[in-house]
């Protein structure tokens, strides 16, 4: 008896003070504007940097050969640490944490960081955005003008056709076509080799929008509101999940990733399917480890044409350790020279001015680049503020969801669109917070 | 900090001698039906639980291919290492193999030394706050760290533990399992000795050294087993805790590895078969005493 | 068994009496790191539910929110569906399972070593290999399992994909993973059994099936006790196996309670208050479970 008093004095005393003590976290500190800082280029020398970057494939060494290149140049050192894509955020949320901010990390979306990104504007002057082609400056900026993340290289959406296999069964490849044209030509692609299935798409929300985009509508309109159009998305939706119902887009695949991430690279390189949507990125994988012939094909049109546009950036955290080292090496991994250089062998398009207006010779493959070049002059603008907003990663994230329990049979296309708008108002109110 | 539990938990204080498992019927006479059938049965359990192990181990040797194909090869039709030289090129083992010795064996020692002297002076002494501390100790193995994951974090993260082998060594050191079992051990040593010692001048941290850690060896063979197979094996831990490659075990470097999407999966296979030798050889080498280990050191 | 110190240490009050600080020295270590990393968190783990945070560096103050929020949301509800359906089918099936194989196992002479190292296998390898492993062999189109289905004419059911069967195959593979270890566990309860009672119950012309079931079943019941403990913690647990075989999927339905409170941490959208909700919730569930086990336990052994 005395020892259960004595223990639930010992709970009742613990618990008081864990409960009286202070919030949990860091206070925080926001010190303002602060005046422009200097970048001096010959002070690094012995300093250390953590990159933290996820590949593709091929952009990782490019990526490697440009770090030795800044190491040549400044005598700083970088700590380049590769995780997985799916893991990305989840490991930058954990070191931000527990604040242990890597000083550069490459991101898709630098939305969920605001709060602890240098602004470039302050180190490299107001005028450093226009370095940068327009649009792809102004998915970099947030809403009071700082300029947050460096774009490193943008991307668009579009389809790979396996051309051996088209040869074969003596479809040509179109110059333009629909989505119901695309998926006859590949079906019959696919029963005259053999294949398992006609169509791929990596699971990912961006690929998933690029559809939405060609039936007509974007989830996060140009004035940051709700811009989903239910029917239109519907009918996007119903289309979708009927391919994958009926394992023309594999099924099995696309139930079996649980909720991350998945990208389909592999059921292409396999050949086991004609087609396939993905982006640029994969141009430089492909080209190293494709054992057919394959090509860059124009998009779909439905409504509209055109594909999906993405981008990766790169930022710098205020609080790591040496956020001037930070800056100074994103600012030199973008300029003209460099981001030539890498995007050469990366196979990446380009954000500089300089570099869309000149275009880039790259290796080899320079006919697909320049297919998804010309994509973008097709892809119609309200995608780019869809794919920037910072509601768009949670919204996607919803896309998915619902979409898959389309394609598990539990619920209705009707439902999964309410379902997804009511997810876009909650991110856009997230987001807006 | 893994809340698994001895079977002394509950064990009664048995008398039999643990090493005479007679009350089978199979004496020299030729096998019954019934022994036939149970080998038979064990025979089968032990091939299919084998099975997934060793076909994995053979697709390791596919081409991406082949990997892929429908249907399946059960033999690889053109075995190629070409997975093992360029996985184990992208993935650097070793590096990661040193740092899963390193928080292995150290998080081994420390929990092997700071449990037995816990145990000791709750089994041996008798002072104000015993009972209490017992207690505590004995509710927390129900408590895995996976619930209290959040606040843990940020108690190392005060303490600039993210991102080091510490931070994976310390925190899950101070087992309440291997308290309890090495605690309930040393109940069952003669306090004379003790005594005797002590008469004989011998100070207090002398005779835990030279008497009852050298008595207390099977309950301690148990919790080293215990914590190896745990601190190898630990994934969510680590997961968050080591965010650099530098710091990784691998556990971690193998799912990092196998999320990447530049990875082909037949080269994810081999890396995990090259995980997965060192401690079977271990085992191999060291299964008497481990299972024996484990049976007898639980149950005194 | 005695829980409390035995009476002859009180022999020693004499050497311990006033201000001998050996015992107190003896516990600090571990109770140092115990208590700054497993019961100071563990309070601190409860002051945290009171808050909430969307991105784990600024955290505001909800009162309850969390928990009503968190009883609202139908994904939770999910995930404590799926955990709970895991755990009892995890439970049973390595108990019993466990049990078989350690009563064959303990009886068999001949290969008994190789035949424990077989079964014992899958408790030495990473669970996150384990996963890798058994995603390849449950492939529906290129895995080991449905290559040897068909070929008896059992089709090809897509034990990973198919949400009806994605929760049998993750309870199969965990079972995997721990029967060797359990039945090790169970054998030594079964050793510890007093074999004259076979004997006995042998003169009297019981059948093997009978001695199993009146003396060597009741007698290991304590042992048996702690495995259902040891594997009722473990199904409440299950994380890292499930997350490289399944991801949580097919569509959340092997999602279980760790990897939502894991995912609500750390992976964007964050919601920190429903992690740290559900992680005081399944605290309470475990230690609740796990305390009516044993008090049955016991009591039924004292009667």
């Amino acid at each position: 008896m005395r020892l259960r008093t004595k223990i639930a004095a010992l709970c009742a005393v613990v618990l008081a003070t864990s409960l009286s003590a202070c919030a949990p976290g860091s206070p925080q500190s926001d010190a303002g504007p602060s005046a422009p800082a200097s970048v001096d280029f010959n002070s690094f020398k012995g300093q250390t940097l953590t990159y933290v970057y996820f590949t593709d494939g091929p952009d990782e060494q490019a990526t490697k050969d440009m770090i030795a290149k800044f190491e040549a140049a400044t005598g700083a050192k970088v700590n380049l640490q590769i995780v997985a894509f799916a893991n990305l955020a989840t490991s930058l949320q954990a070191r931000l944490s527990a604040g242990n901010a890597p000083e550069v990390a490459r991101v898709t979306d630098w939305h969920p960081y605001a709060d602890k990104e240098v602004d470039f504007k302050q180190y490299f002057g107001s005028g450093f955005p226009s370095e940068f082609a327009s649009g792809a400056a102004a998915t970099a900026m947030d809403s009071t003008g700082r300029m947050l993340a460096v774009p490193s290289d943008v991307t668009i959406n579009g389809p790979m056709i396996n051309v051996d296999a088209f040869k074969k069964a003596g479809v040509p490849v179109p110059a333009k076509w629909t989505w119901d044209e695309l998926v006859a030509d590949a079906k019959k692609v696919a029963a005259a080799n053999n294949m398992p299935y006609a169509f791929a798409i990596d699971k990912s929300g961006n690929r998933l929008s690029t559809i939405l985009s060609q039936f007509g509508t974007v989830m996060i309109g140009p004035d940051g509101k709700n811009a989903l159009d239910k029917d239109k998305a519907a009918k996007a939706l119903t289309f979708f999940t009927d391919l994958v119902k009926s394992n023309v887009s594999p099924k099995d695949f696309w139930l079996g990733s649980g909720s991350k991430y998945t990208g389909a690279n592999e059921i292409f390189l396999a050949g086991q399917v004609p087609v396939y949507l993905s982006g640029p990125w994969q141009v430089g994988a492909f080209a190293k480890s494709a054992t057919f012939n394959w090509a860059a094909a124009p998009n779909p049109c439905q409504e509209r044409c055109g594909g999906f546009p993405g981008g990766k950036f790169m930022i710098a955290f205020k609080d790591s350790k040496n956020p001037a080292l930070a800056a100074a090496f994103v600012q030199w991994m973008n300029r003209s020279e460099n981001q030539r250089e890498v995007d050469k062998t990366a196979y990446w398009l380009p954000t500089r001015k300089d570099l869309t207006d000149s275009g880039v010779t790259y290796a080899n493959r320079q006919s697909d680049m320049s297919s998804f070049l010309s994509q973008i002059n097709e892809t119609p603008s309200d995608t780019w503020t869809d794919a920037n907003s910072p509601a768009f990663t949670a919204s996607a994230t919803a896309l998915i969801s619902e979409t898959d329990k389309v394609v598990a049979g539990q619920q209705d296309v009707r439902t999964a669109v309410e379902n997804i708008s009511a997810a876009i108002d909650k991110a856009i109110k997230a987001a807006g917070s | 900090m893994s809340a698994q539990t001895p079977s002394t938990l509950a064990q009664r204080s048995g008398s039999a001698n643990p090493q005479q498992p007679k009350w089978t019927s199979t004496g020299g006479s030729a096998p019954s039906t019934g022994a036939v059938v149970r080998a038979t049965l064990l025979i089968a359990g032990a091939i299919l639980v084998v099975t997934p192990v060793l076909w994995a181990a053979m697709s390791s040797f596919k081409t991406q291919a082949e990997l892929a194909q429908t249907p399946p090869t059960l033999w690889p039709n053109h075995p190629t290492a070409d997975n093992y030289t360029s996985g184990l090129q992208a993935f650097d083992f070793v590096h990661f193999l040193t740092n899963s010795i390193i928080v292995t064996v150290s998080a081994t020692v420390l929990t092997l030394i700071i449990n037995s002297m816990a145990a000791y002076a709750l089994s041996k002494y008798n002072f104000r706050g015993r009972t209490v501390l017992f207690l505590i100790t004995l509710s927390t193995i129900m408590i895995p760290l996976q619930v209290i994951l959040l606040p843990v974090y940020q108690v190392i993260a005060s303490f600039g533990m993210v991102n080091s082998l510490w931070g994976l060594i310390i925190p899950p050191a101070a087992t309440p399992t291997g308290v309890f079992l090495l605690r309930q051990y040393m109940l069952s040593l003669p306090d004379e000795m003790i005594e005797a010692a002590r008469i004989d001048g011998a100070g207090e941290f002398k005779i835990f050294l030279r008497i009852i850690l050298p008595l207390s060896r099977p309950a301690l063979a148990v919790v080293a087993i215990f914590s190896v197979i745990w601190r190898w094996n630990d994934f969510l831990w680590p997961l968050i805790v080591a965010q650099d490659e530098s710091v990784q075990t691998l556990p971690v470097a193998i799912a990092r590895f196998a999320s990447q999407q530049a990875i082909p999966f037949n080269q994810i296979l081999a890396v995990s078969v090259v995980t997965i030798l060192p401690i079977i050889v271990i085992f191999l080498f060291l299964q008497r005493h481990i299972i024996a280990g484990l049976a007898q050191g639980s149950i005194k | 068994m005695s829980v409390m110190a035995p009476a002859r240490a009180r022999g020693f009050r004499g050497w311990m009496r006033g201000k001998n600080l050996a015992p107190y020295l003896f516990v600090l270590p571990n109770m140092l790191i115990f208590g700054v990393f497993t019961i100071w968190p563990a309070f601190n783990g409860f002051n945290l539910s009171f808050y909430d945070s969307s991105n784990g560096r600024t955290y505001r103050p909800v009162g309850t929110g969390n928990y009503t929020n968190i009883l609202s949301d139908s994904q939770f509800w999910g995930v404590v569906q799926h955990t709970v359906l895991f755990t009892l089918g995890f439970v049973v099936l390595s108990t019993v399972l466990g049990t078989a194989l350690a009563l064959m196992l303990n009886s068999q002479r001949r290969g008994r070593g190789a035949l424990s190292a077989a079964y014992f296998l899958p408790v030495l390898i990473s669970p996150v290999v384990v996963g890798i492993i058994w995603k390849a062999a449950l492939d529906r189109t290129t895995g080991l399992v449905n290559q040897v289905l068909s070929a008896i004419g059992l089709g090809s059911p897509g034990w990973l994909v198919d949400s009806s069967l994605s929760l049998i195959s993750v309870i199969l593979v965990g079972t995997w993973i721990h029967l060797g270890f359990y039945a090790v566990i169970l054998i030594s309860g079964l050793q510890a059994i007093d074999t004259s009672l076979y004997e006995a119950a042998r003169m009297d012309g019981a059948s093997v099936w009978q001695s199993v079931r009146l003396i060597t079943l009741p007698l290991l019941r304590p042992t048996l006790m702690v495995v259902i403990i040891l594997a009722t913690i473990a199904g409440f647990q299950a994380f890292d196996f499930v997350y490289t075989l399944t991801g949580g999927g097919p569509v959340g339905a092997t999602t279980l309670i760790i990897q939502y409170i894991y995912e609500n941490a750390f992976s964007y959208p964050i919601q920190y208050g429903l992690a740290s909700a559900a992680a005081v919730i399944l605290f309470v569930v475990v230690f609740a479970v796990t305390f009516i086990n044993y008090a049955i336990g016991r009591r039924s052994e004292s009667i």
